[in-house]
């Protein structure tokens, strides 16, 4: 059995494989419908709001995240379970957490492209100057891991691809709009924000919106940082609970 | 005689399903030996080998593998098995899918390219190295995937049907592949197979299953000797006009206007007499039983 680390870089970059074929059409679809929002929401939006404007960037950089974190992690568990990839690696001498992991860390390769390019044109679209904190490194990886982490979980609670999808489709939505992601907290109706202090995405936008922008926020980076990794951990957590591809 | 594994009264039962589709199970296959499971659609072959693969587990009832009860680290430490459905590895090349399969299976780097450049030439798949799966026919992926089951040489293989989608030539290769893999490493081979009569040449013995039931377990000599005293009689016809036989006659229809009868050997004045005088048969053949005829007589 190969040690741990030999089998993440080789099963990540199987999982890598999975766009080679087509990481062009994945970078322009996952680009373009944020930077499309932008365009469309920006032309009412106020050159003097500027937290409205911060949060239309902060808010369409998540959606690029759901696209690819969450959409696209949950169909691609759900084509490995019908289409019996699954069996092919449950019966090779590797960790059930190394290929979890390594079909993550593959998405979030493939996530960080499409979120600069959605970064760099929103920037220029809104002219919201960026004041970069180091943590960057650290939040934007962790956002896309706990969103792949809820797209490898519902990729593996629904029944088939298509249920898949539709699930998918309406837990972006739900965190897309249920919470201060592209709307200020304060614009929110009460429940709602009582409510968005379940959703991951809150506190992505809201680590976004500090670690890009440098502005402050009622939840402290470090809370948006320990919530992130608790929900990533909980999320890997159920997935290698849920993925049954041994016996015994 | 040291076994590769014994399976103990083993039952599988489906999450909401009523059927048990595996229904007390217990088989032995001794180390080095082939050995073919034949059955219809949904005869739980494929749940059978699943179990042994260690990827369902038995609702009840036991498996062990050289001895030692079935888990994860034996199972993948000894068990190549290849699935009934495609290639898993699509977006890989061909020499990437040896590679990393041969890599992960504990090869070092050197040894993994080594164990590649081995299994493309002993499947002629040279000319497809560099070529994604995706963009494969149907039958090169079955031999690519049938390559990657044998990466590493693992002590058992387990292969789910795999000469489907392959042609006469390639079917004739793999069987032979096979042979030479069972003969030069002495690796235990279960192999599921809807070609009887291709299985015939490879296997040493055979299980037939039946509603999730082994209705048959034995040498195919031994057990075709039972139908030693029948005769194979195929007829073709004109489908419109179907022969007048005795009512006895046990006939399986293998297609519109072709039928397969097992007669006892005294009775075959009778038909050829009845097929001499029936216009509307086209050809006949009559010979002895083969293996296929078993299968048919035992699960039709």
């Amino acid at each position: 059995m190969q040690p741990f680390l030999t089998q993440l870089i080789d099963l990540t970059l199987i999982q890598m494989t999975n766009w080679r074929w087509a990481w062009r059409s994945g970078l322009i679809v996952s680009s373009f419908i944020p930077v499309y929002l932008i365009a469309t929401f920006g032309v009412f939006a106020s050159s003097d709001d500027r937290v409205g404007l911060s949060y239309l960037l902060t808010g369409s950089l998540i959606l690029s995240l759901l696209l690819i974190g969450l959409s696209r992690v949950s169909e691609h568990f759900a084509f490995m379970r019908a289409l019996g990839t699954l069996d092919y690696f449950a019966t090779l001498p590797i960790a059930r957490i190394a290929f979890i992991l390594a079909t993550l860390i593959a998405f979030v390769v493939l996530a960080l492209p499409s979120t600069l390019v959605t970064l760099l044109l929103a920037t220029l679209m809104l002219h919201v100057p960026l004041t970069i904190h180091p943590l960057v490194i650290l939040v934007l990886p962790l956002i896309c891991l706990a969103l792949s982490g809820l797209g490898a979980l519902i990729g593996l609670l629904g029944q088939n691809p298509d249920e898949v999808n539709n699930l998918s489709t309406l837990v972006s939505f739900v965190l897309f709009g249920f919470g201060p992601v592209i709307v200020p907290l304060e614009r929110l109706p009460a429940f709602v924000q009582t409510l968005s202090l379940l959703s991951p995405a809150t506190y992505a936008a809201s680590g976004l919106r500090q670690v890009l922008l440098g502005q402050p926020d009622r939840i402290p980076l470090t809370l948006d940082v320990i919530v992130l990794s608790a929900f990533t951990v909980g999320f890997l957590w159920f997935v290698a609970h849920r993925l049954d591809w041994r016996g015994l | 005689m040291k076994l590769a594994y014994e399976i103990d009264h083993l039952m599988y039962r489906y999450p909401r399903q009523t059927t048990w589709a595996s229904d007390d199970l217990s088989l032995t296959i001794a180390v080095g030996e082939v050995f073919g499971l034949l059955g219809d659609n949904g005869a739980g072959k494929s749940t059978l080998v699943k179990q042994m693969a260690n990827l369902l587990t038995p609702t009840r009832g036991s498996i062990r593998l050289f001895g030692q009860p079935l888990n994860v680290n034996n199972s993948v430490q000894h068990i190549g098995y290849m699935p009934q459905t495609g290639m898993a590895l699509n977006n890989l090349t061909v020499g990437e899918a040896f590679y990393f399969t041969a890599h992960l299976r504990g090869l070092s780097r050197p040894d993994a390219r080594r164990e590649r450049d081995r299994l493309l030439n002993l499947l002629e798949l040279g000319s497809l190295r560099d070529r994604p799966i995706l963009r494969l026919s149907g039958g090169q992926k079955r031999l690519v995937s049938l390559a990657s089951t044998l990466v590493a040489s693992p002590p058992v293989v387990i292969l789910d049907e795999p000469t489907n989608d392959l042609d006469p030539q390639n079917r004739s290769r793999v069987w032979e592949l096979l042979r030479a893999v069972n003969a030069e490493r002495g690796t235990t081979l279960v192999i599921v197979t809807h070609n009887v009569l291709e299985a015939e040449k490879v296997v040493q013995r055979v299980g037939i299953m039946q509603c999730g039931r082994l209705a048959a377990v034995g040498r195919p000599g031994v057990l075709k000797g039972e139908l030693n005293r029948h005769l194979r009689l195929e007829i073709i016809f004109a489908s419109e006009c179907p022969p007048e036989l005795p009512t006895d006659a046990a006939v399986t229809v293998l297609a519109p206007g072709r039928w397969l009868l097992l007669i006892e050997r005294e009775q075959a004045p009778l038909y050829l007499a009845i097929l001499n005088q029936t216009l509307s048969i086209e050809d006949f053949r009559l010979s002895t039983a083969t293996l296929e005829d078993l299968y048919l007589s035992m699960v039709h």
